[in-house]
């Protein structure tokens, strides 16, 4: 069978972040460290599983961004996928996710996967939109938040669990081609090894652009970003790491949480 | 022609889960800015008695579509059952709850219909006289205000982020019902299980030490512990990583998917605040956090702040109690 995940790349989340002059988006340099959205590694991890378990199958990783994304598709390589293709946009800021849907759709549709992973959510924009987005553009059943899977060719199907609230999970059964979004904690990814990274760095990415294949919808727009403000005083506490911490001991006592 | 904004509730077994009843006070705080009819949507078997509810608490005017056969969510089910509706109603907005059933069938419903749609919905602000609608980014640091570019949109409400009050000082709604067939497809719904229930420490412990991806190894979690042995009626806790990794058991996660605490402390060890996280803890009585991170999200929430490394802040936090309690 034929897998695709779906694969993003992210600023390291420890990066600090100060909004531009425009208002409306970060300063971003191109030394900014970047990582892979930790939900698409256990993604990319499951089609791996997935792959082993299932003869003839092949793992696609993609993924839709500015030239720097090259890097997290050659992650992906890394980690195992057979195949790297990255979506070349010209992108900057934000960018709805209904655009990044339409450019994996495009790309997706012509290659008949039979199953498509993508992670529940990007780390950065926290969305959960892009992957049933797909899903809906390729008219493929669709479940999100998956925390098992286990595909059943026999039947031309694929069971999953998707977690849901209140320490449950729905049982559902879905058609192929299908896509499943996946939950963390599904498994546990693996590191790129060594002879993946050597292989990563001497295969080829298709490199797709989509410049010319502009899907122009966009259908939101983002008005101006801000900093939080505090719900609470937030007060921070000064001085040597000892002088904090009897500071704290203090504040515990005052409130009778230590006697 | 007078607006509509919509809301679909969240109901199963006849009971209406309350996060309804939040996405109703964000549809409200849209009929502010632009005064609009409102109309809450139930779907399934059950959705009359649950229309009943919600119609007599709010009193929202309620379309009941009655659903032989659909007695769980079915994301199949609500897309294509939606899609006729909304097409039918063409509300302006339609705010969704933001569980895992609203971010299931909303993304590809708004695809199918050609609507905006905007995920997480923390609040709704007025700009240039039309709402727009702000959420987190980057884990809690930057927070979005986002508008539509096209006259409809689909909203999905971050759990915990209105507060639903409703006075008794007015008349039910009126409740209409509909019948709709409709057959499962491509998803069949297989029935639930349960995974795991929250550990009943949780819910006893007035004192909950908390540990997030920041600890950065197991062994850490020896200290919170001991801090957490401090206390009386204490427990540790963790942020979803740090069970991910099999560090802590799941019975003690707490966020949106885990446990909701309202411990008299809770002792927040390098967790970054992210929302999800957040919808588990933000009623604790009282917060600190200990994070590296200054701009932490974490910090926004806390109402006593510690910006230090964990392994070396905590471990002066033994010594110093120590220190005290043999003086
Ligand atoms: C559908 C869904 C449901 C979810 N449900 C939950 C849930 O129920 N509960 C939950 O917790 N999460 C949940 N999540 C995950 C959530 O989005 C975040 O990914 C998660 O809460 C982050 O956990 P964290 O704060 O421990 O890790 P991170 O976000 O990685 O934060 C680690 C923090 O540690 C700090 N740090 C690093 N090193 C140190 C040090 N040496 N000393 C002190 N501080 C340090 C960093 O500055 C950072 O702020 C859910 C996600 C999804 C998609």
């Amino acid at each position: 069978m034929r897998i695709l995940v779906c694969v993003k790349q992210l600023l390291e989340p420890e990066t600090p972040l100060c909004i531009d002059e425009s208002g409306r988006w970060v300063n971003i340099s191109q030394t900014t460290p970047r990582q892979m959205n930790r939900f698409d590694e256990y993604a990319l991890e499951q089609a791996l599983v997935i792959r082993e378990q299932t003869p003839d199958t092949t793992v696609d990783a993609i993924s839709a961004g500015p030239e720097s994304c090259s890097t997290v598709v050659r992650r992906a390589l890394g980690m195992g996928a057979d195949h790297g293709i990255h979506l070349l946009t010209g992108d900057q800021g934000y960018v709805s996710p209904i655009r990044t849907a339409s450019c994996i759709a495009l790309a997706a549709r012509s290659r008949k996967y039979d199953l498509i992973l993508a992670g529940v959510m990007s780390e950065d924009m926290a969305q959960g939109l892009v992957g049933p987005m797909v899903a809906e553009m390729l008219s493929l059943p669709c479940a999100t938040s998956c925390i098992f899977v286990r595909v059943e060719l026999a039947k031309a199907s694929v069971y999953v669990e998707r977690e849901i609230e209140g320490g449950r999970r729905q049982a559902l059964e879905l058609d192929l081609p299908a896509l499943v979004s996946i939950q963390s904690g599904i498994n546990k990814p693996r590191y790129p090894s060594l002879s993946n990274i050597m292989r990563a760095n001497r295969q080829k990415l298709e490199v797709i652009s989509t410049v010319a294949a502009e899907p122009s919808r966009s259908c939101e727009d983002l008005l101006h970003l801000s900093y939080p403000r505090k719900t609470r005083a937030g007060v921070l506490l000064e001085g040597t790491r000892k002088d904090k911490a009897r500071q704290l001991l203090r504040v515990f006592r005052e409130r009778s949480l230590l006697h | 022609m007078e607006t509509t904004v919509a809301v679909v509730a969240e109901h199963r077994l006849g009971l209406v889960n309350p996060v309804t009843y939040e996405a109703i006070a964000c549809a409200l705080e849209i009929l502010r800015i632009r005064p609009s009819r409102l109309v809450t949507i139930t779907i399934g078997e059950d959705s009359e008695e649950a229309g009943r509810q919600i119609a007599a608490k709010t009193g929202s005017q309620v379309l009941a579509l009655k659903v032989p056969g659909l007695e769980e969510f079915n994301g199949d089910a609500y897309r294509t059952i939606l899609a006729g509706l909304l097409a039918e109603l063409e509300p302006a907005w339609v705010c969704i709850p933001g569980t895992s059933q609203g971010l299931d069938f909303s993304p590809g419903l708004a695809v199918r219909l050609g609507q905006c749609c905007i995920s997480n919905v923390e609040r709704v602000v007025e700009r240039d006289g039309e709402p727009a609608f702000a959420r987190s980014l980057f884990n809690g640091k930057i927070v979005a205000e986002l508008s539509s570019l096209i006259a409809k949109t689909l909203l999905m409400v971050q759990p915990g982020a209105f507060s639903a009050v409703f006075t008794g000082s007015h008349s039910p709604g009126v409740v209409e019902t509909r019948t709709i067939e409709w057959k499962s497809t491509h998803i069949r719904s297989l029935g639930f299980r349960i995974a795991q229930s929250a550990d009943s420490a949780l819910a006893e412990a007035s004192v909950i030490v908390s540990a997030g991806r920041g600890v950065g190894s197991k062994e850490n979690l020896d200290l919170v512990r001991r801090v957490a042995s401090l206390f009386s009626k204490s427990t540790i806790a963790g942020s979803r990583p740090l069970c991910d990794l099999g560090w802590l058991p799941y019975q003690l996660q707490v966020g949106q998917t885990g446990a909701t605490v309202t411990p008299d402390l809770y002792l927040a060890c390098g967790i970054s605040g992210a929302q999800q996280h957040l919808a588990g803890m933000g009623g604790s009585k009282f917060i600190v956090a200990v994070n590296t991170d200054p701009n932490a999200a974490i910090f926004n929430v806390a109402d006593v702040g510690v910006v230090d490394d964990l392994e070396g802040f905590l471990s002066d936090l033994l010594e110093e109690s120590n220190a005290c309690s043999h003086k």
